[in-house]
């Protein structure tokens, strides 16, 4: 079905090198080992040399770049900023590495239609910036906002604390212009929502670097809300803190988010941040509503009300913009204070059917203690979108074999649950061998037509996302032997 | 049966893959006058899996379909032999209304899910044309929405999972019943919006919504219709509880029960504080009172009128009064939807070339012009309206249904299969 190519290290890298310097000018291409070596990872420790860099600055260098590795036969391999969590950039295969971070330009932004055209390195809180005084928002905020590209969210399907209310990336992306595999530029979508014919944007948004390269996206904006409100309930237990995410929304409120803090997380966050979390709450949500003033005072008491019902010592409400700030501070620092609490830490992505998160937690938190290891959790409750950050020393002999096997027992609860093994990380490079618990080989065999289809099989982003692949290492625990470092982000 | 469809010996595969209970009368299902060879109405996921088998392995075209409320839309059909009668397949699969989610197979109605869903405070907040009869299958593959896209998410954006029936035999399963996830190609979004391209769609997954408390319809007149778009603009970007802000050219004003002029029109919904203080903030903007909350069934209504000739034009917000005047110079019922840009003409026949002009009017800025019915000549000339990137749609279609045995013709591809163009 797909055409294979031998792996590239050590081929034909000169004169790949100088065809790129040709198309890019000297500048934009690098390939010395000590140059290379700052694009070996993403935000996962998971390493890999790429044969070289490139930074093209226009559509029809990012084309080029791809019809040269085509000519010398070596991988591509896209990258933004690397504060992926899954795998997804590194170069396992070697080949060129095409990092976006040069096309960072906002392109136009038109309120009246709520649109706005950018480059695919635009920092997603450069974009955010820009739209603020507008009043307007890019909904998707996923917490490494302040670093990640748009690029790099649409790839990945990019989440965030607020899709809950707003879905994910997908739904924010009206048009792309796309390189793929063949260098053949094409456009996907239209600016304006529901054209008719086949939804390609709705496929390729996700799809990890592996159908080709976002050279300009066409976004969705919405506008700011009159209202909002955060409230922050404090419970005695994460089960508690569970109940009462379901019972606000069987009372017929879905908030914009709803954020889970466990007693680990909080004792180790409030010290450093002191967002106000009490140090010995067993579990915090962090709820927010917005909308219309009246509505959100409804909601609001709405959400108060089935907070105590689940059991919730207490209930604090925070209207103003610098009180709502801290509130949420706390939450958007957590993974990075985690990094200073331990040697190292693996954080996890899964989701579960929200009405099966406290059955799931409780699991989680008994697999952590059956291993020895301290977790901490901090979370999208209300997507049922779990985060385990499973604390460990790598100096410790076996640790590391110990905490793969705990993550792939969470893992499993997920999928055992009626879940999935990620909510909005990615299968990158991690997961692709738990694929095969969510998806039989025909469903698998769809997928692999899909990539096929858009010529990049075993060639564009090698060995991600989908099992097997030429090429590549088939092992889990061979693919995934990585900690996370501080200034890490969920 | 007809004598036709029992001595047609190309159906032997099709009769042998399914229990001979499941064949119905073909006269029952004719499309564009075409009455197919034979029939099926199988209430299985695994029986339409192996009809569509036999049928790839027979050459037989196979046009699935449940409804029956869309099938003017698009291209014209190139072939007709097996018509795949979807109602079968009608039962809530799984719905926990505490994970706001529900799985069920295709052919059940719209309305049967709302009742199901309606139960429980909830329902798929959607609302397609013509009304509720739409079955979930034809929905999501048409991708149709209303008055509430922009306010509310497309059917693609609901859809959380789906299983569909491919071309091979093979039953083949996307996303899951979670709301957030990131599992693998969205093969369900390909699926939606697709016109059966790639297979039939048998069971999908959708995330749900909680009823509104309270809903409101109001509506304000304007002088013209430049005015009555500044006042729908302001509306929506005083962030109310809207679901639906729509401007009315006069003819359809009258129709809906509404006073002879160009209208702004909103739905309200949401809690009973959010939608008294909307109303109060509208009333403060304009000239906005209470109107006939039946208004939104008649324009579901009106755009789904298959005797008819309908449009649907996308175009930016800012350019919407534009397009529902170019609707109306064209002779056209013209009112458009303003968060999606949706511009929807309703005439008893437009000129081929009227619709291409307006089409041409519409990609200049950006926008598209699907044809969601009319006469087979007319479809015929103007064709389906953009399938997206041909040769990646072509790419795909060759590992899905290489044989082209589904809706063969509703996406005409130039240079193969048959050439449309």
């Amino acid at each position: 079905m797909a055409t294979t190519s031998p792996p590239a290290q050590g081929r034909g890298t000169s004169s790949l090198v100088r065809d790129l310097r040709a198309a890019l000018g000297p500048r934009n291409v690098l390939d010395a080992p000590e140059d290379l070596i700052a694009y070996e990872y993403d935000a996962t420790i998971e390493r890999a040399l790429p044969d070289v860099v490139v930074f093209p600055g226009t559509t029809e260098q990012v084309a080029a770049c791809v019809r040269i590795a085509l000519a010398h036969d070596v991988p591509v391999v896209p990258r933004g900023s690397g504060t992926g969590l899954s795998g997804g950039a590194v170069p396992v295969r070697g080949g060129v590495l095409v990092v976006l971070t040069r096309m960072n330009r906002i392109l136009e932004v038109h309120a009246g239609d709520r649109v706005a055209v950018v480059q695919p390195g635009v920092i997603n809180l450069h974009l955010q910036e820009a739209l603020a005084p507008l009043g307007l928002v890019y909904a998707p905020d996923p917490s490494s906002q302040r670093v990640c590209t748009i690029g790099g969210n649409i790839a990945n399907n990019s989440g965030g604390p607020h899709t809950l209310a707003h879905g994910s990336t997908v739904n924010h992306v009206l048009a792309l212009e796309v390189v793929l595999p063949d260098g053949r530029i094409t456009r996907l979508g239209s600016r304006v929502p529901d054209a008719p014919g086949v939804d390609l944007r709705g496929l390729f948004v996700g799809s990890e670097g592996t159908l080709g390269i976002v050279t300009e996206a066409t976004l969705r904006l919405v506008r700011q809300q009159p209202a909002v409100r955060t409230l922050l309930a404090i419970f005695e237990t994460v089960e508690a803190a569970s109940n009462a995410v379901s019972d606000t929304i069987r009372r017929g409120v879905i908030p914009v988010a709803m954020e889970m803090l466990d007693q680990e997380i909080i004792r180790i966050v409030e010290p450093r941040i002191q967002a106000g979390y009490p140090l010995d709450a067993g579990a915090a949500l962090l709820i927010e509503v917005e909308g219309v003033a009246e509505g959100v005072a409804l909601d609001a008491e709405v959400v108060e009300a089935a907070c105590l019902a689940a059991g919730a010592r207490e209930v604090r409400s925070a209207e103003e913009a610098s009180e709502r700030e801290r509130l949420w501070e706390g939450r958007k620092a957590a993974i990075g204070a985690i990094g200073g609490a331990a040697p190292a830490f693996y954080l996890l992505d899964g989701v579960v059917p929200r009405t099966k998160l406290p059955q799931v937690m409780g699991r989680v938190l008994d697999l952590s203690r059956e291993y020895g290891f301290r977790c901490a959790n901090v979370f999208h409750a209300g997507d049922g979108n779990l985060h385990p950050n499973i604390m460990f020393d790598p100096t410790e002999p076996g640790a590391t074999e110990r905490v793969l096997a705990l993550a792939e027992e969470i893992m499993r609860a997920c999928v055992d649950a009626g879940g999935s093994i990620t909510g909005e990380h990615g299968v990158g490079l991690e997961k692709r061998s738990y694929m095969e618990w969510v998806f039989n080989e025909q469903d698998l065999d769809a997928q692999r037509a899909v990539r096929d289809a858009f010529g990049g099989a075993d060639r564009f982003n090698p060995c991600k996302m989908l099992p097997g692949g030429h090429g590549c290492a088939s092992g889990h625990a061979s693919e995934v032997s990585r900690r996370l470092q501080p200034g890490t982000y969920v | 049966m007809t004598s036709r469809a029992t001595s047609d010996p190309a159906l032997g595969p099709l009769r042998q893959a399914l229990d001979g209970r499941w064949e119905r009368d073909p006269q029952d299902y004719p499309v564009e006058g075409v009455t197919p060879r034979a029939a099926f109405a199988p209430e299985g996921r695994a029986e339409v899996a192996a009809l569509l088998g036999a049928a790839t392995g027979a050459g037989l075209v196979v046009v699935p379909q449940a409804g029956r409320t869309a099938l003017a839309l698009g291209a014209p059909l190139q072939a007709y032999d097996v018509a795949l009668d979807l109602r079968g397949l009608s039962r809530v699969v799984e719905y926990v209304p505490d994970d706001l989610t529900v799985t069920v197979e295709a052919g059940m109605t719209l309305g049967a899910l709302q009742a199901e869903l309606g139960a429980h405070g909830q329902h798929l907040p959607i609302d397609p044309s013509p009304d509720d009869s739409v079955s979930i299958g034809g929905m999501l593959a048409t991708a149709r929405s209303g008055a509430w896209r922009g306010h509310f998410p497309a059917a693609r954006d609901l859809v959380l999972g789906i299983e569909a029936a491919q071309p091979s035999g093979a039953l083949v399963k996307s996303g899951g019943r979670v709301v957030k996830n990131v599992t693998g190609y969205d093969l369900h979004r390909m699926h939606t919006g697709a016109l059966g391209a790639f297979g039939v769609i048998v069971e999908a997954t959708f995330k749900v919504a909680p009823l509104p408390v309270s809903t409101r319809t109001m509506a304000a007149r304007a002088d013209s219709l430049a005015d009555a778009a500044r006042l729908a603009q302001r509306a929506w970007d005083a962030s109310l509880s809207t679901r639906a802000i729509t401007l009315l050219a006069p003819e359809p004003a009258a129709h809906v029960g509404l006073p002879s002029a160009t209208a702004v029109l909103v739905d309200l919904a949401g809690s009973n504080a959010s939608v008294e203080r909307s109303a109060a903030e509208l009333v403060a903007l304009g000239a906005f009172q209470e109107a006939p909350p039946e208004a939104w069934a008649y324009l579901r209504r009106l755009q789904g009128e298959q005797a008819a000739t309908v449009l649907r034009m996308g175009v930016p917000p800012s350019a919407i009064a534009e397009f529902i005047e170019a609707g109306r110079a064209a002779g056209a019922l013209a009112w458009g939807h303003l968060a999606s840009g949706a511009v929807i003409c309703h005439a008893d026949a437009l000129d081929a070339t009227v619709i291409a002009g307006l089409r041409a009017q519409a990609e200049a800025r950006g926008g598209f012009l699907q044809v969601e019915s009319a006469p087979v000549a007319v479809r015929r000339a103007v064709g389906a309206g953009g399938a997206g990137d041909g040769v990646l749609v072509a790419a795909l279609r060759d590992r899905f249904d290489p044989s082209r045995i589904l809706n063969r013709g509703r996406w005409p591809e130039p240079a193969r299969a048959g050439g449309d163009a």
